[in-house]
Order: structure tokens, then sequence, then C-alpha cells
């Protein structure tokens, strides 16, 4: 088998390993992937997190469920272990010295949909500063400027807490105008992400991390 | 004829007897900011106090002429009693409802107190209960709720290993929601017992935007069934969230009244289970009480009856911080739009 072909099949092999929730096929092939000398972080983004657009698709599409995505998600965690460690910087481009703070505001305990994107922000190269759950508004500010983190995500399920994001997107730019702001959950929208002044907006796991690299770029750019 | 008392409205209501118009109450907290400015307290010092919690309850039904009064406010109660806390805010800036901090990790950790019901804040509630029923004397319906298994499970262990374990440990999982099920009925039938005029089971965890209709088959529906062949009427089911591939389930579970919220398509649940049923909803209680213009909030209340509810309810609880003017749009709208008959109940 030449190694093109090799790739190819190995990559299909961790899509499906994520796809049907298959944490030893995961780690399998990942082992696979680190002894046949692939590069670490093409499996990642186009064999793992291939799945997991697939994975979202299935969700879209009423296919998959929420106890799915999950488990999906620990087959994608259980490669993503192994690989991880071989990255080489130069593959992670913009992503490579991002860091970003995470966290589900004040008042809510809903923290799947934050850990789904904390995942995928993970496996793009990010190093993520995970706040956790029912996090005072005043903690977000405080450990974006102790990381001086370039983008601070928020996440509230309920629209009732959604409000807190508001509060927070000012406290956030009033100390630090460069640091962007990315909202999601399921009462946030478009609108409501540009009504509370913050920069991006997390309408799936996969748009998420694409949303952040773009951030992160236009940032860039403004400080050059 | 005089007209009904708010009471016999919403009791008649449940029987599906004529009345005289649609009443005006919900199955999920009506407590308001109007209710709670005027007793000089704040929110958060609600959740210790029995006389708090009926003053608002019954402040809240003055003041927008409500024919129910319901408690509790908050879903951690019961939690709480079981030893895994209550998060109450008291310092925060603004509302926020109480949350569960310490939900158990495993389903290994799971031990129930036998005495739970003497727990917490279970007093507190028992008391509210017992002044709404005295002092209402008889003028408001005295409503109360209890989560339903499946969400009172994600209420007390990690929603992830609840989640996860439905399809990677089915039978232990099966085992917690059967523990869960005996729980709710005891809480349910403890309220019907200080003389509630009904009762809503709040499965609220359950849409289809968590769980697949088919996993709603194995593993909510049973429980429900129990749940409700336990209790006395009046008995509702709630569910928020995507119910519309699972509505014909839940007319299945044996209450005696469906509540939806703004997600279900209501026009299509009410051709798919016929007149007969009572089915309450659906509009969404922050947009269309907090957020939008008054003079919006009536197409909302009308396009609800016109879909064919027998009452508009919230569809969830009323975020309290809401506008005066909405709420008294959404009373008066259903006092003269719901004149005429809905499909399960005439009117004299």
């Amino acid at each position: 088998m030449g190694k093109e072909e090799l790739r190819n099949e190995l990559l299909k092999d961790l899509s499906d390993a994520v796809v049907d929730m298959d944490e030893d096929k995961a780690k399998e092939t990942s082992q696979r992937v680190l002894d046949e000398g692939l590069n670490a972080y093409d499996a990642i983004m186009n064999g793992l997190a291939a799945g997991m657009v697939i994975v979202g698709e299935l969700y879209d599409k009423h296919e998959y469920f929420v106890p799915e995505l999950l488990m999906c998600a620990d087959a994608l965690y259980a490669g993503l272990d192994l690989l991880k460690p071989h990255i080489k910087p130069e593959d992670l481009g913009e992503s490579a010295k991002g860091q970003v703070v995470i966290g589900t505001v004040q008042g809510d305990v809903h923290d799947i949909g934050k850990n789904i994107i904390k995942m995928m922000f993970e496996v793009a190269g990010f190093t993520v500063h995970d706040l956790g759950r029912d996090v005072p508004l005043e903690k977000f500010v405080e450990e974006q400027m102790r990381t001086d983190s370039d983008i601070v995500a928020l996440s509230a399920m309920m629209t009732t807490t959604m409000m807190g994001m508001k509060k927070v997107v000012q406290m956030i730019k009033e100390k630090n105008p460069d640091v962007a702001i990315m909202l999601g959950g399921a009462p946030v929208t478009k609108d409501v992400t540009d009504l509370f002044g913050a920069d991006g907006y997390a309408e799936s796991a996969g748009n998420a991390v694409q949303e952040a690299i773009k951030m992160i770029s236009r940032l860039r750019e403004i400080q050059k | 004829m005089d007209a009904m008392t708010s009471k016999e409205r919403v009791e008649k209501l449940f029987k599906k007897e004529p009345i005289d118009v649609m009443p005006v109450f919900s199955g999920q907290g009506m407590v308001t900011i109007q209710a709670i400015e005027k007793m000089g307290i704040r929110f958060a010092q609600i959740h210790t106090s029995a006389e708090y919690m009926a003053r608002s309850a019954m402040t809240t039904a003055e003041i927008f002429g409500f024919d129910a009064v319901i408690v509790p406010y908050d879903m951690c109660t019961v939690p709480e009693a079981l030893g895994r806390g209550a998060s109450l805010y008291e310092n925060a800036d603004g509302i926020l409802y109480p949350t569960v901090p310490s939900k158990w990790k495993t389903l290994d950790e799971v031990e129930l107190d036998s005495e739970f019901m003497s727990k917490g804040r279970m007093p507190v509630v028992d008391d509210a209960i017992r002044i709404l029923k005295s002092s209402s004397d008889g003028k408001f319906a005295v409503g109360s709720w209890v989560l339903g298994p499946f969400t009172m499970a994600g209420q007390l262990l990690e929603l992830d290993v609840l989640l996860k374990g439905l399809k990677k440990e089915k039978e232990k999982v099966e085992g917690f929601l059967s523990t869960m099920t005996d729980l709710v009925i005891e809480v349910a039938k403890h309220y019907q017992g200080l003389g509630v005029d009904y009762m809503n089971i709040r499965e609220m965890g359950s849409g289809t935007d968590i769980i697949s209709p088919r996993m709603w088959k194995m593993l909510v529906l049973d429980n429900l069934q129990k749940v409700f062949s336990a209790l006395r009427s009046p008995k509702i089911l709630h569910i928020c969230g995507s119910t519309d591939m699972i509505i014909e389930m839940m007319n299945d579970c044996g209450a005696d009244a469906l509540s939806v919220d703004q997600k279900n398509n209501v026009g299509e649940s009410r051709r798919k289970l016929g007149d007969d049923v009572l089915l309450l909803g659906n509009f969404d209680p922050y947009g269309t009480m907090a957020k939008m213009d008054a003079s919006e909030v009536e197409s909302v209340i009308k396009k609800c009856i016109d879909d064919g509810v027998d009452a508009v309810w919230p569809g969830c609880d009323l975020w309290p911080e809401l506008k005066k003017e909405n709420v008294d749009a959404y009373v008066r709208t259903v006092r003269e739009y719901g004149k005429k008959a809905s499909p399960a109940v005439g009117r004299i």
C-alpha cells in the first residue's frame, strides 16, 4: 500500500471511529498513524475532526442526539490524547499561539455545549483555559488578563442567563478592547452577538473554531 | 349568572366542563418583579421564606388578575434536600434562579436520604402551599409542580454521565430512573396531600433536542405512566423544547392535559391528538413578556388560541423581570379572545 493510500485509509478509520462512537478504534488507529510516521495534525484535523463534522450533520438531521454526540466526543478525545503530543508547531499556523478563555456564565450549569466547543478549540491547537460553569462574570475578565488570551468564549443555555453575557462583553472591552469575544449557546443568535457588542458567534461546534481563527487573523492584522 | 371564581374556572377546565372564559394561569412559576418590588424584598430572599414565596405568588396574581398561584419557583429544592446543595445567588446583580452546585458525578455515588422530605427547603415549600391554601380562601386555584423522573435525574447526576449512561450503562441508568420515578411520585403525592388544586409534572429535559424519540419511548414513557397512574387529577405533563416528534407518546402517559412550549407546532399537535385532549401553551415567556413591544403581545396570544390551545400557558416560568404592560396585554387578550370555546372545553 502506498503512503497516500495508507493515509487515506487511516483518516477514514479515524473519522469512522468518531462517527461510530468507537473509542477503541480511535485509539488503535491513532497509534497506527504514529507507528507509520504519518502527520499527527493531519490525522487530527482530517480524520478525527472530519468525523465530528459528520456527527454535527447527523445531529442536525435528527439521526444523532445529545447522548450520541457525547460518545462521539469521547471517541475523538481517545484519539486526540495520543496524537496531540506529536503535533509539530509549524503545522498549527494562526491557532498555534492562540489562547482562549471559555466558560458558561453565572446562573447556568449547562456545560455540554461549552465542552464540545472547548474540544474543537483543543483539536485546532488552541490553548484553552476552561473556567467551567456557573462562572461569576468578573472571573472572565480576570482570567483573560491573567492569561493574556486572544479570545473569550462565553456560553449560555438559557435566554435568561444570556443577559449576563452583555455585562461580560462590556467589562472586557473596557479593560482591553483588543480581545475578541465569541458567544454561543442555544438562545444566542447573530443579532444578539451584534447587540451585545461581541465579535463572533458560534453557531455550531465546527463554525466556532473557524470563526475563532478568523477573529485572531483580524486582530493580528489590526495589531500589525 | 355570576361569573365563575378563578378556582372554579381552573377546576372545570381540567374536567373539560363548560367555563365562562379561558383562565389565565400556568403550571410553571409566575412570580414577577412588580410583586417583589411591592413587597420591598429581593428575589433571592424568596427561596428561603415560605411567607415570601406565598405572598409573592398571591401579590402577582392580584396585580395581574391571574386565576392561579403556583409554588415552588426553583428546581433545586429536592436536589438540595438530597444533599446536592443549592446556589441561591444572594449577592448577584439582577435575577438568577437557583442552581445545583454539586451533582453526583457517578451512578455509584447515588445515595438517597429517606428523610429528604423534611430536609433543606422542602418544609419551606410545604408551608408556602399551606399559606396559599388558607389565605387564597378559594379565590385562586393553587398549583404546584415537580420535575419528571428523567429531568430530576439530570438535576441530581451530572448530565453527561446520565446521557452517556443511557448507552453505556443502560441497566444502571434504568434502575436510577426507576428510583427517580418513586421519588417524584412521593413528592407530587405529598403536595397533593397538602391540597393543591392541580399538579404539573415538568419533564423538561426530555425533549428531542436532547434525546431521540426512540430513547424517549424506552426510558421516559413508562416512568411517566407510573407517575400519572399514582397521582389524582388534575395532573399535567409539561415538556419544553422540541416535542413535535413525541407529542403522541406524551398523550399516552395518562396526564389530563399536555403543556408544550413555543417550539411545538400546536396546530399540527392538535390535528394529531384530536379535539378532546386538553392542550396548553405555548408562548415564549421571555420573548413575549420581557422583550417584545406590548403592542405585539396580542397577536402572539391570539395565535396560541387560534392554533388550538385550551389555555394560554407560557412555555416555561415567567421571567420575573417582565414588562407590566405586556402581561396586561396577555391577560386582556385571553379574557377577550378566550370567550369562545376552545377545542376541548366549551363555554357556558
